[in-house]
Protein backbone atom coordinates (compact mmCIF):
# COMPACT_ATOMS: atom_id res chain seq x y z
CA UNK A 1 0.00 0.00 0.00
CA UNK A 2 2.83 2.55 0.59
CA UNK A 3 5.38 3.55 -1.83
CA UNK A 4 9.01 2.44 -1.38
CA UNK A 5 10.89 5.69 -1.85
CA UNK A 6 14.49 5.04 -0.92
CA UNK A 7 16.55 5.31 1.45
CA UNK A 8 13.11 4.89 3.52
CA UNK A 9 11.49 1.38 2.66
CA UNK A 10 7.56 1.42 3.15
CA UNK A 11 8.01 0.17 7.04
CA UNK A 12 10.32 2.56 7.74
CA UNK A 13 7.77 5.48 6.44
CA UNK A 14 5.41 4.05 8.75
CA UNK A 15 7.37 4.06 11.38
CA UNK A 16 8.10 7.44 11.19
CA UNK A 17 4.58 8.08 12.29
CA UNK A 18 3.87 5.46 14.74
CA UNK A 19 6.94 6.96 16.72
CA UNK A 20 5.57 10.71 16.63
CA UNK A 21 2.51 9.27 17.65
CA UNK A 22 3.49 8.29 21.31
CA UNK A 23 6.05 10.70 21.70
CA UNK A 24 3.15 12.83 21.11
CA UNK A 25 1.23 11.93 23.48
CA UNK A 26 4.61 11.53 25.85
CA UNK A 27 5.47 14.73 25.48
CA UNK A 28 1.69 16.34 25.68
CA UNK A 29 0.87 13.84 29.23
CA UNK A 30 4.13 15.60 30.98
CA UNK A 31 2.94 18.60 30.49
CA UNK A 32 -0.19 17.92 31.67
CA UNK A 33 1.27 15.96 34.68
CA UNK A 34 4.70 17.36 34.92
CA UNK A 35 5.23 15.73 39.19
CA UNK A 36 3.97 12.63 38.20
CA UNK A 37 6.31 12.39 35.21
CA UNK A 38 9.00 13.20 37.08
CA UNK A 39 8.87 10.89 39.43
CA UNK A 40 7.90 8.42 37.22
CA UNK A 41 10.92 9.10 35.28
CA UNK A 42 11.68 9.46 31.78
CA UNK A 43 11.74 6.11 30.04
CA UNK A 44 9.11 4.65 32.88
CA UNK A 45 7.06 7.40 31.84
CA UNK A 46 6.87 6.50 27.86
CA UNK A 47 6.21 2.83 29.12
CA UNK A 48 3.46 3.70 31.52
CA UNK A 49 2.34 5.98 27.89
CA UNK A 50 2.47 2.84 26.14
CA UNK A 51 0.24 0.42 28.33
CA UNK A 52 -2.07 3.72 29.07
CA UNK A 53 -2.93 4.48 25.19
CA UNK A 54 -3.26 0.43 24.61
CA UNK A 55 -6.29 0.59 26.42
CA UNK A 56 -7.21 4.38 26.08
CA UNK A 57 -6.58 5.62 23.10
CA UNK A 58 -7.74 9.42 22.54
CA UNK A 59 -11.56 9.70 21.65
CA UNK A 60 -11.42 13.39 21.75
CA UNK A 61 -10.46 15.79 19.24
CA UNK A 62 -8.34 17.98 21.26
CA UNK A 63 -5.31 15.96 22.88
CA UNK A 64 -5.94 18.28 25.73
CA UNK A 65 -8.08 14.70 26.87
CA UNK A 66 -6.22 12.30 25.91
CA UNK A 67 -5.57 12.31 29.92
CA UNK A 68 -8.46 12.55 31.58
CA UNK A 69 -8.51 8.50 32.66
CA UNK A 70 -5.00 8.34 33.46
CA UNK A 71 -5.33 8.83 37.29
CA UNK A 72 -7.58 6.21 37.53
CA UNK A 73 -5.37 4.23 35.02
CA UNK A 74 -2.56 4.82 37.40
CA UNK A 75 -4.43 3.50 40.53
CA UNK A 76 -5.33 0.64 39.16
CA UNK A 77 -1.75 -0.39 37.21
CA UNK A 78 0.76 1.62 39.03
CA UNK A 79 3.98 1.91 37.53
CA UNK A 80 6.92 -0.38 39.41
CA UNK A 81 8.38 1.09 42.12
CA UNK A 82 6.26 4.19 42.56
CA UNK A 83 4.79 5.72 45.58
CA UNK A 84 1.32 4.65 46.55
CA UNK A 85 0.39 8.16 46.32
CA UNK A 86 1.43 8.38 42.55
CA UNK A 87 -2.65 7.89 41.45
CA UNK A 88 -3.47 11.05 44.22
CA UNK A 89 -0.86 13.01 42.67
CA UNK A 90 -2.25 12.43 38.81
CA UNK A 91 -5.62 13.46 40.16
CA UNK A 92 -4.75 16.37 41.74
CA UNK A 93 -2.76 17.87 38.95
CA UNK A 94 -5.84 16.73 36.46
CA UNK A 95 -7.64 18.62 38.35
CA UNK A 96 -6.30 22.25 38.51
CA UNK A 97 -6.04 21.54 34.70
CA UNK A 98 -9.89 21.06 34.76
CA UNK A 99 -9.82 24.45 36.95
CA UNK A 100 -7.60 26.50 34.68
CA UNK A 101 -9.90 26.10 31.92
CA UNK A 102 -13.04 26.07 33.61
CA UNK A 103 -15.56 29.06 32.43
CA UNK A 104 -15.28 32.31 33.86
CA UNK A 105 -18.11 34.15 36.08
CA UNK A 106 -17.99 37.20 37.88
CA UNK A 107 -17.10 36.14 41.74
CA UNK A 108 -18.44 37.41 44.91
CA UNK A 109 -17.57 40.25 46.60
CA UNK A 110 -17.49 41.96 50.16
CA UNK A 111 -18.82 44.94 48.42
CA UNK A 112 -21.67 42.54 47.32
CA UNK A 113 -22.44 41.08 50.76
CA UNK A 114 -22.78 44.42 52.33
CA UNK A 115 -25.20 45.51 50.04
CA UNK A 116 -27.53 42.54 51.22
CA UNK A 117 -29.80 43.53 54.33
CA UNK A 118 -28.68 41.87 57.29
CA UNK A 119 -32.02 40.02 57.85
CA UNK A 120 -31.29 38.69 54.20
CA UNK A 121 -28.20 36.87 55.78
CA UNK A 122 -28.98 33.84 57.43
CA UNK A 123 -31.42 32.78 54.16
CA UNK A 124 -28.50 33.46 51.52
CA UNK A 125 -27.52 30.24 49.16
CA UNK A 126 -24.31 31.03 48.04
CA UNK A 127 -22.70 28.86 44.79
CA UNK A 128 -19.30 27.78 43.41
CA UNK A 129 -18.10 29.76 40.44
CA UNK A 130 -17.36 27.28 37.77
CA UNK A 131 -13.27 27.48 38.52
CA UNK A 132 -13.51 25.32 41.66
CA UNK A 133 -13.30 21.55 42.75
CA UNK A 134 -12.73 19.92 45.29
CA UNK A 135 -11.23 16.70 46.40
CA UNK A 136 -11.15 14.16 48.41
CA UNK A 137 -7.45 11.99 49.04
CA UNK A 138 -6.02 8.91 50.45
CA UNK A 139 -2.45 10.56 50.78
CA UNK A 140 -1.69 14.78 51.66
CA UNK A 141 -0.47 15.15 48.32
CA UNK A 142 -0.15 18.84 48.62
CA UNK A 143 2.59 18.36 51.74
CA UNK A 144 5.06 16.83 48.77
CA UNK A 145 3.47 18.66 45.96
CA UNK A 146 7.06 21.57 45.74
CA UNK A 147 9.73 18.00 45.86
CA UNK A 148 7.49 16.18 43.27
CA UNK A 149 8.37 18.95 40.92
CA UNK A 150 11.85 17.90 40.73
CA UNK A 151 10.95 14.16 40.77
CA UNK A 152 11.56 14.02 44.67
CA UNK A 153 9.37 10.72 45.73
CA UNK A 154 9.06 11.82 49.81
CA UNK A 155 7.51 9.24 51.52
CA UNK A 156 4.18 10.06 52.96
CA UNK A 157 1.52 8.15 55.55
CA UNK A 158 -1.71 8.03 54.55
CA UNK A 159 -4.23 10.56 55.71
CA UNK A 160 -7.53 11.21 54.28
CA UNK A 161 -7.49 14.71 53.05
CA UNK A 162 -9.89 17.35 51.14
CA UNK A 163 -8.59 19.75 49.57
CA UNK A 164 -10.15 22.37 47.51
CA UNK A 165 -8.64 23.66 44.07
CA UNK A 166 -9.83 27.29 42.22
CA UNK A 167 -8.65 29.62 40.38
CA UNK A 168 -8.02 33.69 40.71
CA UNK A 169 -6.45 36.06 38.20
CA UNK A 170 -5.49 32.99 35.85
CA UNK A 171 -3.45 30.94 38.98
CA UNK A 172 -4.78 27.86 39.90
CA UNK A 173 -4.06 27.15 43.83
CA UNK A 174 -5.10 24.33 46.07
CA UNK A 175 -5.14 23.46 50.25
CA UNK A 176 -6.40 21.61 52.35
CA UNK A 177 -9.45 22.04 54.22
CA UNK A 178 -10.06 21.19 58.41
CA UNK A 179 -13.22 19.48 58.81
CA UNK A 180 -15.66 22.42 59.63
CA UNK A 181 -14.41 24.14 56.19
CA UNK A 182 -15.23 20.23 54.17
CA UNK A 183 -18.59 19.84 56.29
CA UNK A 184 -19.47 23.90 55.33
CA UNK A 185 -18.56 23.47 51.53
CA UNK A 186 -20.71 20.53 50.90
CA UNK A 187 -23.70 22.51 52.65
CA UNK A 188 -23.15 25.27 50.43
CA UNK A 189 -22.91 23.10 47.46
CA UNK A 190 -25.62 20.95 48.32
CA UNK A 191 -27.80 24.53 48.67
CA UNK A 192 -28.28 24.98 52.08
CA UNK A 193 -28.63 28.59 53.56
CA UNK A 194 -25.72 30.46 55.19
CA UNK A 195 -27.45 29.39 58.35
CA UNK A 196 -27.34 26.04 57.80
CA UNK A 197 -23.89 26.29 56.83
CA UNK A 198 -23.00 28.10 60.10
CA UNK A 199 -24.33 24.87 61.78
CA UNK A 200 -21.48 23.09 60.94
CA UNK A 201 -19.72 25.36 63.92
CA UNK A 202 -21.90 24.31 66.44
CA UNK A 203 -19.38 22.20 68.25
CA UNK A 204 -17.84 25.64 69.15
CA UNK A 205 -19.41 28.51 72.05
CA UNK A 206 -21.48 31.23 69.77
CA UNK A 207 -19.10 33.29 69.61
CA UNK A 208 -16.62 31.08 68.34
CA UNK A 209 -18.50 29.64 65.84
CA UNK A 210 -19.98 32.79 64.74
CA UNK A 211 -15.90 33.82 64.12
CA UNK A 212 -15.22 31.12 62.63
CA UNK A 213 -18.18 31.00 59.84
CA UNK A 214 -17.01 35.09 59.64
CA UNK A 215 -13.75 34.15 58.64
CA UNK A 216 -14.44 31.00 56.83
CA UNK A 217 -16.88 33.36 54.51
CA UNK A 218 -14.23 36.01 54.47
CA UNK A 219 -11.85 33.66 53.08
CA UNK A 220 -13.64 31.83 50.53
CA UNK A 221 -14.80 35.68 48.95
CA UNK A 222 -10.95 36.47 49.39
CA UNK A 223 -9.90 33.51 46.92
CA UNK A 224 -12.85 34.54 44.87
CA UNK A 225 -14.21 30.85 45.02
CA UNK A 226 -18.07 32.00 45.35
CA UNK A 227 -19.92 33.27 42.73
CA UNK A 228 -23.52 35.75 43.29
CA UNK A 229 -25.67 34.94 46.46
CA UNK A 230 -29.42 34.62 46.51
CA UNK A 231 -31.34 35.21 48.91
CA UNK A 232 -34.39 33.20 49.78
CA UNK A 233 -37.94 35.29 48.56
CA UNK B 1 -2.93 37.66 -4.73
CA UNK B 2 -5.87 36.29 -3.76
CA UNK B 3 -9.13 38.45 -3.29
CA UNK B 4 -10.70 35.51 -1.22
CA UNK B 5 -9.28 37.07 1.92
CA UNK B 6 -8.08 40.26 3.42
CA UNK B 7 -4.51 40.66 3.10
CA UNK B 8 -3.25 40.95 6.77
CA UNK B 9 1.06 41.53 6.18
CA UNK B 10 3.03 39.14 8.09
CA UNK B 11 1.69 37.20 11.31
CA UNK B 12 2.92 34.89 14.16
CA UNK B 13 1.42 32.11 15.75
CA UNK B 14 -0.25 32.63 19.50
CA UNK B 15 1.48 30.48 21.75
CA UNK B 16 1.46 30.38 25.30
CA UNK B 17 4.72 31.25 26.26
CA UNK B 18 4.27 34.67 24.55
CA UNK B 19 0.95 35.03 26.64
CA UNK B 20 2.56 37.41 29.38
CA UNK B 21 3.78 39.93 26.17
CA UNK B 22 0.11 39.87 24.98
CA UNK B 23 -1.68 40.47 28.57
CA UNK B 24 1.10 43.66 29.29
CA UNK B 25 -0.11 44.75 25.56
CA UNK B 26 3.42 44.74 24.28
CA UNK B 27 3.33 42.32 21.77
CA UNK B 28 3.04 43.50 18.56
CA UNK B 29 2.42 41.56 14.96
CA UNK B 30 0.43 42.55 11.76
CA UNK B 31 -2.06 39.47 13.14
CA UNK B 32 -1.97 36.29 15.09
CA UNK B 33 -2.74 32.61 13.92
CA UNK B 34 -4.84 30.71 17.05
CA UNK B 35 -4.86 26.94 16.91
CA UNK B 36 -8.53 26.52 17.37
CA UNK B 37 -8.21 23.60 19.71
CA UNK B 38 -6.01 25.31 22.06
CA UNK B 39 -9.03 27.68 22.77
CA UNK B 40 -12.18 25.19 22.57
CA UNK B 41 -12.45 25.56 26.42
CA UNK B 42 -14.72 26.91 28.95
CA UNK B 43 -12.94 30.00 29.51
CA UNK B 44 -9.80 31.01 31.58
CA UNK B 45 -6.43 32.89 30.68
CA UNK B 46 -5.60 31.33 26.91
CA UNK B 47 -9.80 32.74 26.00
CA UNK B 48 -8.39 35.90 28.18
CA UNK B 49 -5.63 36.54 25.78
CA UNK B 50 -7.24 35.82 22.49
CA UNK B 51 -9.60 37.87 23.28
CA UNK B 52 -7.11 40.54 24.06
CA UNK B 53 -5.12 39.83 21.08
CA UNK B 54 -7.94 40.28 19.14
CA UNK B 55 -8.68 43.86 20.13
CA UNK B 56 -5.40 44.62 18.87
CA UNK B 57 -5.09 43.07 15.45
CA UNK B 58 -6.34 40.32 13.28
CA UNK B 59 -6.81 36.74 14.54
CA UNK B 60 -7.49 33.82 12.20
CA UNK B 61 -8.28 30.31 13.52
CA UNK B 62 -6.13 27.22 12.29
CA UNK B 63 -7.49 23.93 13.56
CA UNK B 64 -5.59 20.36 13.41
CA UNK B 65 -8.73 18.18 13.90
CA UNK B 66 -11.40 18.71 11.25
CA UNK B 67 -9.76 14.99 9.76
CA UNK B 68 -11.42 16.48 6.20
CA UNK B 69 -9.85 13.45 4.72
CA UNK B 70 -11.15 10.51 7.58
CA UNK B 71 -13.84 8.09 6.36
CA UNK B 72 -15.47 8.87 9.99
CA UNK B 73 -18.49 11.36 9.98
CA UNK B 74 -17.43 14.79 10.49
CA UNK B 75 -17.56 15.44 14.03
CA UNK B 76 -20.90 17.42 14.88
CA UNK B 77 -19.85 18.39 18.36
CA UNK B 78 -16.60 19.98 17.15
CA UNK B 79 -17.94 21.68 14.57
CA UNK B 80 -20.42 22.95 17.17
CA UNK B 81 -17.68 24.31 18.90
CA UNK B 82 -15.43 25.80 16.23
CA UNK B 83 -18.62 27.72 15.11
CA UNK B 84 -19.50 29.07 18.55
CA UNK B 85 -15.47 29.94 18.57
CA UNK B 86 -15.79 31.73 15.34
CA UNK B 87 -18.73 33.88 16.48
CA UNK B 88 -16.98 34.82 19.64
CA UNK B 89 -13.64 35.95 17.84
CA UNK B 90 -14.60 37.05 14.57
CA UNK B 91 -11.64 35.38 12.76
CA UNK B 92 -10.46 37.04 9.29
CA UNK B 93 -10.72 33.07 8.26
CA UNK B 94 -10.42 29.96 9.65
CA UNK B 95 -8.57 27.01 8.22
CA UNK B 96 -7.75 23.33 8.55
CA UNK B 97 -5.58 20.07 6.69
CA UNK B 98 -5.72 18.65 3.73
CA UNK B 99 -5.57 14.95 5.63
CA UNK B 100 -7.11 12.45 7.89
CA UNK B 101 -6.16 12.24 11.45
CA UNK B 102 -9.09 10.05 12.99
CA UNK B 103 -10.36 6.14 12.80
CA UNK B 104 -13.11 4.81 14.11
CA UNK B 105 -13.54 7.87 16.77
CA UNK B 106 -10.24 8.00 17.61
CA UNK B 107 -7.39 10.53 16.85
CA UNK B 108 -4.08 10.25 16.01
CA UNK B 109 -3.40 14.25 16.99
CA UNK B 110 -1.76 13.94 13.65
CA UNK B 111 -2.04 14.94 9.72
CA UNK B 112 -1.73 11.83 7.88
CA UNK B 113 -1.79 11.99 3.94
CA UNK B 114 -4.30 10.94 1.51
CA UNK B 115 -4.08 8.48 -1.19
CA UNK B 116 -4.41 11.08 -4.26
CA UNK B 117 -7.22 8.91 -6.19
CA UNK B 118 -10.53 10.69 -7.46
CA UNK B 119 -12.58 8.97 -4.80
CA UNK B 120 -10.21 10.53 -2.06
CA UNK B 121 -11.31 13.96 -4.13
CA UNK B 122 -14.77 13.53 -4.06
CA UNK B 123 -14.65 12.84 -0.59
CA UNK B 124 -12.63 15.49 0.80
CA UNK B 125 -14.76 17.73 -1.42
CA UNK B 126 -17.53 16.67 -0.22
CA UNK B 127 -16.50 17.35 3.25
CA UNK B 128 -14.81 20.71 2.66
CA UNK B 129 -18.43 22.13 1.44
CA UNK B 130 -20.22 20.87 3.78
CA UNK B 131 -17.61 22.48 6.66
CA UNK B 132 -18.10 25.74 4.90
CA UNK B 133 -22.02 25.19 4.71
CA UNK B 134 -21.82 24.75 8.67
CA UNK B 135 -19.58 27.59 8.90
CA UNK B 136 -21.45 29.74 6.41
CA UNK B 137 -17.70 30.77 5.27
CA UNK B 138 -14.57 29.46 3.10
CA UNK B 139 -11.99 28.08 4.30
CA UNK B 140 -8.31 27.53 3.82
CA UNK B 141 -6.65 24.05 3.45
CA UNK B 142 -3.11 23.77 4.11
CA UNK B 143 -1.12 20.76 2.58
CA UNK B 144 0.83 18.78 5.05
CA UNK B 145 4.15 17.32 5.53
CA UNK B 146 4.23 13.67 4.95
CA UNK B 147 6.74 10.84 5.33
CA UNK B 148 4.85 8.01 3.07
CA UNK B 149 2.94 8.18 -0.23
CA UNK B 150 0.58 5.67 -1.33
CA UNK B 151 0.89 3.05 -4.17
CA UNK B 152 -2.96 3.87 -5.51
CA UNK B 153 -2.10 7.44 -5.98
CA UNK B 154 -3.31 8.67 -9.37
CA UNK B 155 -2.02 12.25 -9.90
CA UNK B 156 0.46 14.20 -7.51
CA UNK B 157 -0.48 16.19 -3.90
CA UNK B 158 -0.26 19.56 -6.05
CA UNK B 159 -3.33 18.62 -8.18
CA UNK B 160 -5.21 17.24 -5.52
CA UNK B 161 -4.79 20.40 -3.38
CA UNK B 162 -5.71 22.74 -6.46
CA UNK B 163 -8.53 20.59 -7.61
CA UNK B 164 -10.24 20.47 -3.88
CA UNK B 165 -9.85 24.14 -4.01
CA UNK B 166 -11.00 24.40 -7.33
CA UNK B 167 -14.23 22.47 -6.83
CA UNK B 168 -15.06 22.95 -3.46
CA UNK B 169 -14.90 26.59 -3.99
CA UNK B 170 -11.68 26.65 -0.93
CA UNK B 171 -8.84 28.62 -0.60
CA UNK B 172 -5.25 27.43 -0.22
CA UNK B 173 -3.10 27.78 2.92
CA UNK B 174 0.30 27.22 0.87
CA UNK B 175 2.53 25.93 4.19
CA UNK B 176 6.01 26.74 1.64
CA UNK B 177 7.78 24.86 4.70
CA UNK B 178 5.78 21.58 3.92
CA UNK B 179 6.31 22.10 -0.10
CA UNK B 180 10.16 21.15 0.49
CA UNK B 181 9.86 18.73 3.52
CA UNK B 182 7.40 16.64 1.43
CA UNK B 183 9.20 17.48 -1.72
CA UNK B 184 12.87 16.42 -0.19
CA UNK B 185 11.20 13.18 1.41
CA UNK B 186 9.27 11.92 -1.57
CA UNK B 187 11.89 13.13 -4.45
CA UNK B 188 9.14 15.81 -6.62
CA UNK B 189 9.98 19.26 -7.13
CA UNK B 190 8.93 21.71 -4.94
CA UNK B 191 9.06 24.64 -7.73
CA UNK B 192 6.52 22.43 -9.80
CA UNK B 193 4.22 22.63 -6.62
CA UNK B 194 4.42 26.01 -6.12
CA UNK B 195 4.03 26.65 -10.05
CA UNK B 196 1.05 24.12 -10.03
CA UNK B 197 -1.21 26.17 -7.30
CA UNK B 198 -3.89 28.24 -8.89
CA UNK B 199 -2.94 31.55 -8.18
CA UNK B 200 -6.27 33.11 -7.08
CA UNK B 201 -7.09 30.19 -4.66
CA UNK B 202 -3.48 30.82 -2.58
CA UNK B 203 -4.94 33.03 0.31
CA UNK B 204 -1.96 32.07 3.22
CA UNK B 205 1.60 31.38 3.41
CA UNK B 206 2.76 29.25 6.71
CA UNK B 207 6.93 29.43 7.07
CA UNK B 208 8.23 27.29 9.67
CA UNK B 209 11.86 25.12 10.61
CA UNK B 210 12.32 22.33 9.94
CA UNK B 211 14.91 19.51 11.13
CA UNK B 212 16.62 17.03 8.97
CA UNK B 213 17.73 13.49 9.99
CA UNK B 214 19.42 12.52 6.77
CA UNK B 215 16.95 9.69 5.13
CA UNK B 216 14.20 12.36 5.55
CA UNK B 217 13.13 15.43 6.70
CA UNK B 218 10.76 16.30 9.58
CA UNK B 219 8.10 18.95 9.67
CA UNK B 220 9.52 19.98 13.71
CA UNK B 221 8.64 23.67 13.58
CA UNK B 222 11.18 24.26 16.14
CA UNK B 223 13.64 26.42 14.70
CA UNK B 224 14.36 29.34 11.86
CA UNK B 225 13.10 29.34 8.45
CA UNK B 226 16.13 27.86 6.26
CA UNK B 227 17.59 29.20 3.03
CA UNK B 228 15.91 26.71 0.93
CA UNK B 229 12.70 27.57 2.41
CA UNK B 230 13.10 31.42 1.77
CA UNK B 231 14.17 30.97 -1.18
CA UNK B 232 10.99 28.65 -2.38
CA UNK B 233 8.51 32.07 -0.19
CA UNK B 234 10.47 34.38 -2.87
CA UNK B 235 9.19 31.97 -5.85
CA UNK B 236 6.12 32.09 -3.68
CA UNK B 237 5.85 36.03 -3.68
CA UNK B 238 7.19 35.69 -7.32
CA UNK B 239 4.29 33.81 -8.73
CA UNK B 240 1.12 34.71 -6.20
CA UNK B 241 2.23 38.60 -5.56
CA UNK B 242 1.37 39.45 -2.10
CA UNK B 243 -0.14 37.12 0.16
CA UNK B 244 -0.71 37.07 3.75
CA UNK B 245 2.26 34.94 5.38
CA UNK B 246 2.94 33.53 8.79
CA UNK B 247 5.63 32.62 10.43
CA UNK B 248 5.07 29.07 12.86
CA UNK B 249 7.45 28.12 15.90
CA UNK B 250 5.74 25.56 17.93
CA UNK B 251 8.50 24.11 19.59
CA UNK B 252 11.72 25.14 21.36
CA UNK B 253 9.90 28.43 21.04
CA UNK B 254 11.90 31.54 21.45
CA UNK B 255 11.79 35.25 22.48
CA UNK B 256 8.52 36.91 20.85
CA UNK B 257 11.11 39.60 19.40
CA UNK B 258 13.12 36.45 17.60
CA UNK B 259 9.85 34.96 15.85
CA UNK B 260 8.63 38.75 15.04
CA UNK B 261 12.12 38.72 13.43
CA UNK B 262 11.36 36.26 11.45
CA UNK B 263 7.64 37.66 10.33
CA UNK B 264 10.00 40.77 9.59
CA UNK B 265 12.73 39.37 7.30
CA UNK B 266 9.14 37.50 5.25
CA UNK B 267 8.00 41.46 5.27
CA UNK B 268 11.99 42.51 4.19
CA UNK B 269 11.86 39.90 1.29
CA UNK B 270 8.21 40.20 -0.13
CA UNK B 271 9.21 43.99 -0.09
CA UNK B 272 12.02 43.32 -1.62
CA UNK B 273 10.24 41.44 -4.49
CA UNK B 274 7.53 43.23 -5.01
CA UNK B 275 9.58 46.64 -4.55
CA UNK B 276 11.93 45.25 -7.46
CA UNK B 277 9.69 44.16 -10.06
CA UNK B 278 8.22 48.25 -9.99
CA UNK B 279 11.40 49.08 -9.95
CA UNK B 280 11.82 47.58 -13.03
CA UNK B 281 8.64 48.25 -14.22
CA UNK B 282 9.41 52.28 -14.21
CA UNK B 283 12.99 51.86 -15.62
CA UNK B 284 11.31 50.05 -19.03
CA UNK B 285 8.41 53.16 -19.06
Amino acid sequence: MVVDTPPLAAEERLQIYAGMYLWRIVDALRENFPRVAAIVGHDAWAALMRAYLAGHPSEHPSIRHVGRALPAFIAAEPPPGAPPYLADLARLEWTRLDVFDAADAPALTLADLRRTAPEDWPTLRFAPVPAFARLTLTFPVQRVWAAAEQGDAAPLEPSRTALRVWRRDFLVYHAPMDDHEERALACMLAGEPFAAVCEVFSDLDAESAARAAGTLLASWIEDGILGRASPDR
Amino acid sequence: MAEMVPYLGHGIGLRPVHFPRLLDGTARADWFEAISENFMIAGGRPLTVLERARAEAPIVLHGVSLSLGSVDPLNERYLDELARLVARVEPAWVSDHLCWGSFGGHYAHDLLPLPYTEEALAHVVGRVRRVQDRLRRRILVENVSSYLAFRHSVMPEWTFLAEVAERADCAILLDVNNVHVSARNHGFSAEAYLDAMPRARVAQIHLAGHSDHGTHLLDTHDGPVVDEVWRLYRRAVERFGRVSTLVEWDDRIPALDVVLAEAERARALEAEVLFGESRVGARSA
